[in-house]
């Protein structure tokens, strides 16, 4: 049985004016400790789809399933890591890590404990007291990182996450991540607009056609990890996905 | 620094030479040694601490309620939208009121007791804090909340873990605020009748014929507004300055 069971008929939008229909016939399985990446337009309603499977959002038609049973709020077995990160700036870089601990009321000998650890994981223990407003963007993504990974969930829903870096600090994030994610067997699923980010990453790349989203096409990747941008035989794999993905995009300005 | 202290020995000699030219009477316009020495009798007889203690003890007391039926209303108001769009607008009206409007009906309520007095301090500065509760909660970004709820924050633990900090910028400047407009109305509100405090001090002055007690009594008003600024809300503003760097340092 897979870990995740998407089925969505349908997502849609009603404003007092008009409706905008978003998702539309998302049908997709998803195994336990695959790393799925999508790409889509922007505006296609990947960060809905994202929504949807955290549990934010339940008001679509459609079943989607975690372990068998319906999705009805979030959990924190399903961590999502937004696209503004949402860091708190009243808290220190430790204490951001902690939060989620400390909701659970795990005693503060044993929240440092784990902070400690996924803040070693994305090499941050040396700026555990820093305020967040002081850290640079790569940074900020790896205090997101530790701090979903802090909660231990299955699955790890992260929103175009890496979009705002340079290219440097990306690449590094992307092996850094491609890292964590053999050490600790996550599910991942991985929001791009970026199709050579997604090869880099994805053992599958799904391409979302414009909204109403529909999974347009599926690409199994399946090659050496730890992969980076520049690896060999990467950019074939990345040519027929982004042909699809420009069709799309194309078929925005018609 | 330096600046401040070339300014206000110049005005001090300027006082000093508008005295010795004496264009007054020295009755109405006494020297500023005078008034020094008015200031250390005032505390060698122990008359300005016990008015310094009771004005405060009386505005902390009325700053307090303020506090906690602010954030209560603002709370409410943030909550429910028919509050907002009812309790809130007559919120806005009452706010434009001059909070001594109230003594007469609190004489009436309350008689001449040290209850009225509060009641003015509460009436100066309750409404700015609710709406500082209100707008501060109600301006706190999406995402901050939706992140918590993901990891497990719910009801009180969102209340004061989260929507409280992140409502900081505005709640902070929402406090001065109200501490400011209780502290003055205080003062007005003990001018008129014997009342102990710093507002009755000045009209003693008045009464006797003190002009040095009125302008020791001012600035002792002066010196304790600036004294809570500086050392209660800077040091406020200092801490939030370097947790929320410069997003925080806009709102103030
Ligand atoms: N809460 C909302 N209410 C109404 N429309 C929304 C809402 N959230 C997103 N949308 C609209 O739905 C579409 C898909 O949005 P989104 O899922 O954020 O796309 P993506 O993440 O792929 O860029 C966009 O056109 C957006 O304007
Ligand atoms: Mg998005």
């Amino acid at each position: 049985m897979s870990l995740l069971s998407i089925n969505i008929d349908s997502k849609v939008y009603s404003g007092s004016k008009n409706t905008l229909k978003v998702l539309e016939d998302i049908h997709l399985e998803i195994g336990e400790g695959e790393l799925v990446c999508i790409a889509g337009p922007s505006g296609c309603g990947k960060t809905t789809f994202l929504n949807i499977l955290a549990g934010l959002d339940s008001d679509y038609s459609g079943r989607v399933l975690y372990k068998g049973a319906p999705i009805i709020k979030c959990s924190q077995e399903r961590m999502m890591i937004f696209q503004e990160l949402g860091l708190f700036p009243w808290l220190n870089v430790q204490n951001n890590v902690e939060f989620g601990l400390k909701m659970k009321g795990i005693p503060k000998k044993k929240r440092e404990q784990i902070a400690l650890k996924y803040l070693e994981m994305v090499n941050l223990v040396k700026f555990k007291d820093y305020f967040i407003h002081n850290l640079s963007g790569g940074m900020k993504q790896r205090v997101a990182l530790a701090r979903a990974l802090a909660m231990e969930p299955q699955v790890l829903l992260m929103d175009e996450p890496f979009a705002s870096l340079d290219a440097q600090t990306r690449d590094m994030l992307h092996l850094e991540l491609q890292k964590i994610w053999i050490a600790t067997k996550k599910t991942i699923i991985f929001v791009t607009h970026n199709v050579r980010e997604a090869v880099c990453l994805g053992d599958r790349v799904l391409v979302f056609s414009l909204a109403p989203a529909h999974v347009k096409a599926s690409f199994k990747i399946d090659l050496a990890r730890p992969r980076q941008i520049e690896s060999e035989g990467l950019i074939e794999k990345v040519r027929p996905i982004l042909t699809e993905l420009k069709f799309e995009i194309e078929r925005d300005y018609e | 620094m330096f600046k401040q202290v070339i300014f206000y020995s110049a005005l001090l000699l300027l006082w000093h030479f508008l005295f010795s030219i004496k264009i007054w009477p020295a009755y109405l316009f006494p020297s500023p040694l005078k008034v020094l020495k008015a200031i250390i009798e005032g505390f060698r007889s122990h008359i300005f601490i016990i008015a310094i203690l009771v004005s405060l003890r009386r505005a902390l007391i009325g700053f307090g309620i303020s506090i906690l039926c602010g954030a209560v209303f603002g709370i409410l108001m943030k909550k429910f939208k028919i509050i907002d769009d009812t309790f809130g607008k007559l919120v806005m009206g009452i706010q434009a009121l001059p909070s001594i409007s109230w003594f007469p009906l609190a004489i009436l309520w309350f008689g001449l007791t040290e209850t009225t007095i509060i009641f003015i301090a509460v009436m100066g500065s309750l409404f700015s804090i609710t709406m500082s509760v209100y707008s501060g909660l109600k301006h706190i970004p999406k995402i901050y909340i939706q992140t918590a709820r993901n990891m497990g924050a719910r009801r009180m633990k969102m209340l004061w873990w989260v929507l409280i900090p992140a409502a900081a910028p505005s709640l902070i400047v929402g406090l001065k605020q109200g501490w400011s407009f209780a502290w003055r109305s205080l003062v007005a509100g003990e001018l008129l009748f014997v009342s102990l405090g710093l507002g009755y001090l000045l009209m003693m002055g008045r009464e006797l014929n003190d002009m040095s007690q009125i302008i020791a009594a001012i600035f002792i008003i002066i010196l304790i507004s600036v004294a809570v600024d500086r050392f209660v809300f800077g040091i406020m503003e200092a801490r939030l300055k370097k947790r929320w760097g410069l997003e925080g340092a806009e709102a103030l």
